[in-house]
């Protein structure tokens, strides 16, 4: 039996494998990647721990990208959205240098780490500088596709990791994108549905996936690619799912994905379940500062019987 | 007689750079005198570096050179246009509405591989470079010229960290230390102590030269065999116009014509 490996385990594996042809890929840590990277020990010569300085990290990624490399380089999201932050705006955003940043512990998944190590406002940082890819991929298998599609793509990537939890991505067939929108099997009906769930990242897609199953007017719509650009691509697949949206995403409300979806679609409902206003101060394990911050399945199921109306609605 | 030293691959003479440079700040003097006017002192106290970084390894495909005080964009643009590296003269659009020529590098122009001027992120970008041309063993150069004010900036060291950590002996630091900074003197501001001793305790080989002797530049931005390499160059704000020479207030200045007509014809 093949042993799930976690998003942030899946990122190094498929590298190293990727690298294997790909001469042009080089791994760079900024410290954080743990000992025995499977990189590391395959291709030695092209891993490089850069030490801890994630700002200057992504501009060095960006003269490799020039000199003609494929630089990946990873460290935790709250250092590369925010501490590096200026480097991505100019190196990624506004030069289009071709830099992967993959960005593990994202949202809370850090836990009892605390909030210097939690990332809520990554994706509103990023979504903000034009050009870069985002892609929050949920499970195993939709991860080793992003880094596949990173690697092809010379387009600057910010790709949200979260820790250790390890998943089953959706179904998706071996001939689509992860830039296309996935609707979860069985919930596509000639009619359009009460509501429509758009699961953001891996803890929000398994909350979907357990709420489409419990309720049948409800649809489940995957996103993995969460940049503006690919957002807009999501709008006539998504019209044609419901009149009303709730986007479930282990972010902040601002800035989120649920905020750029309501100004694409101006005559449609589009409501967020997210992590709200609060620091997270609390420790705990992951799901538990999700909790605190009143995110998970069942202040969800709340929130989708208040949408429609209370349990009678549905 | 005396040979001539030839001072690059494409066999340009010394006084010849010179010449490259006097005609420099006759295209920096005219961009202080555009509606926008420019980071003038600046622009003139690192110009010497660039023409001769420019000379030297400007043709080079494996080597990069980055102005990282982009500040002094138009010392960037006047070296480039005067190597027929740009095709049009910085001083005619400069700052207009529709130019390329901004007020710090436009990476949309030829010969401007990186946008720089937030400071810092050049240096660290030229690392980079150097780190590529070491894996691939091309022997090309990461050449940055940054300010002693930009020292300031935790990327500067942070990078220095790095490039002594990746042994990245070519790797080259060029540093414009004209004592100036936008609100007035470093020394004034935030002095930088012991920035020779500070740059050999991060491992880099460090080299002390006059800023404006053609042949000390030269000769000093050669890699170093086994470290990465820091040149102090001492500079002066403003140098080649004597009511600007090492004074503060001269970081940025629009001019009238008439005075750019005056400053070009006292260049000495």
């Amino acid at each position: 039996m093949t042993v799930l490996l976690s998003g942030r385990d899946a990122y190094k594996d498929e590298l190293a494998n990727l690298a294997e042809t790909e001469g042009r890929i080089i791994c760079l840590e900024t410290d954080l990647g743990g000992k025995n990277h499977p990189f590391q020990k395959r291709h030695p010569e092209r891993f490089l721990n850069l030490g801890i300085a994630e700002l200057a990290g992504v501009d060095i990624a960006a003269g490799l990208a020039e000199a003609g490399y494929v630089p990946f380089i990873s460290t935790f999201a709250a250092f590369a959205a925010l501490r590096a932050s200026e480097s991505v705006k100019l190196s990624m955003g506004y030069m289009g240098k071709n830099v992967k940043v993959v960005a593990a512990y994202g949202g809370v998944s850090g836990g009892w780490f605390g909030t210097t190590h939690h990332a809520l406002e990554d994706i509103a940082v990023m979504q903000s500088f034009q050009n870069i890819r985002i892609a929050c991929p949920h499970g195993e298998e939709e991860t080793r596709r992003v880094i596949r599609e990173a690697a092809a793509s010379a387009e600057p990537y910010y790709i949200r990791l979260s820790r250790n939890d390890k998943f089953d991505s959706l179904y998706r067939s071996s001939d689509s994108s992860c830039r296309e929108l996935l609707i979860e099997d069985g919930k596509l009906t000639k009619s359009l549905s009460q509501l429509c769930l758009i699961s953001v990242g891996e803890q929000a897609t398994e909350l979907c996936k357990e709420l489409a199953k419990e309720y049948e007017s409800i649809t489940h719509a995957h996103a993995c690619y969460v940049d503006s650009q690919i957002l807009q691509t999501y709008v006539e697949p998504l019209k044609a799912l419901s009149n009303r949206f709730l986007v479930v995403e282990e972010h902040r409300a601002t800035g989120g994905t649920a905020s750029y979806l309501a100004l694409l679609m101006p005559k449609h409902q589009v409501y967020s379940h997210s992590c709200g206003d609060q620091w997270p101060t609390y420790g705990g394990s992951h799901t538990e500062v999700l909790a605190d911050l009143g995110f998970g399945l069942e202040p969800l199921r709340r929130q989708i019987q208040t949408i429609l109306g209370g349990t009678d609605g549905i | 007689m005396q040979n001539i030293p030839v001072y690059s691959e494409w066999e340009m003479p010394i006084s010849e750079i010179a010449d490259k440079a006097k005609e420099a700040r006759k295209l920096i003097i005219d961009m202080a005198a555009t509606p926008t006017g420019c980071h003038i002192g600046g622009s003139l106290s690192v110009i010497d570096l660039l023409v001769v970084a420019l000379a030297k390894y400007g043709h080079d495909p494996n080597s990069s050179v980055i102005l990282s005080k982009g500040h002094a964009a138009a010392a960037l643009y006047a070296s480039l246009y005067v190597y027929g590296r740009l095709s049009s003269n910085p001083a005619e659009s400069y700052g207009k509405q529709g130019s390329l020529y901004t007020g710090h590098p436009n990476h949309k122009l030829p010969g401007i591989p990186f946008a720089t001027g937030s400071l810092g992120h050049g240096v660290a970008y030229a690392a980079g470079w150097a780190l590529a041309q070491k894996l691939k063993g091309t022997g090309g150069l990461g050449i940055v010229i940054g300010g002693d004010g930009e020292l300031q900036e935790g990327l500067c060291w942070e990078t220095a960290q790095i490039a002594q950590a990746q042994s990245l002996s070519n790797f080259v630091y060029i540093i414009d230390c004209n004592g100036g900074q936008n609100d007035g003197m470093i020394e004034d501001i935030s002095p930088i102590r012991n920035v020779k001793e500070r740059f050999k305790a991060f491992g880099f080989a460090v080299k002390e030269i006059d800023g404006h002797r053609h042949e000390d530049i030269f000769e000093a931005i050669a890699p170093d065999r086994d470290k990465p390499l820091a040149i102090l160059a001492r500079t002066i704000k403003g140098k080649g116009v004597a009511a600007l020479e090492g004074h503060p207030d001269s970081h940025y200045a629009k001019i009238p014509a008439n005075l750019a007509k005056r400053w070009k014809v006292s260049l000495t």
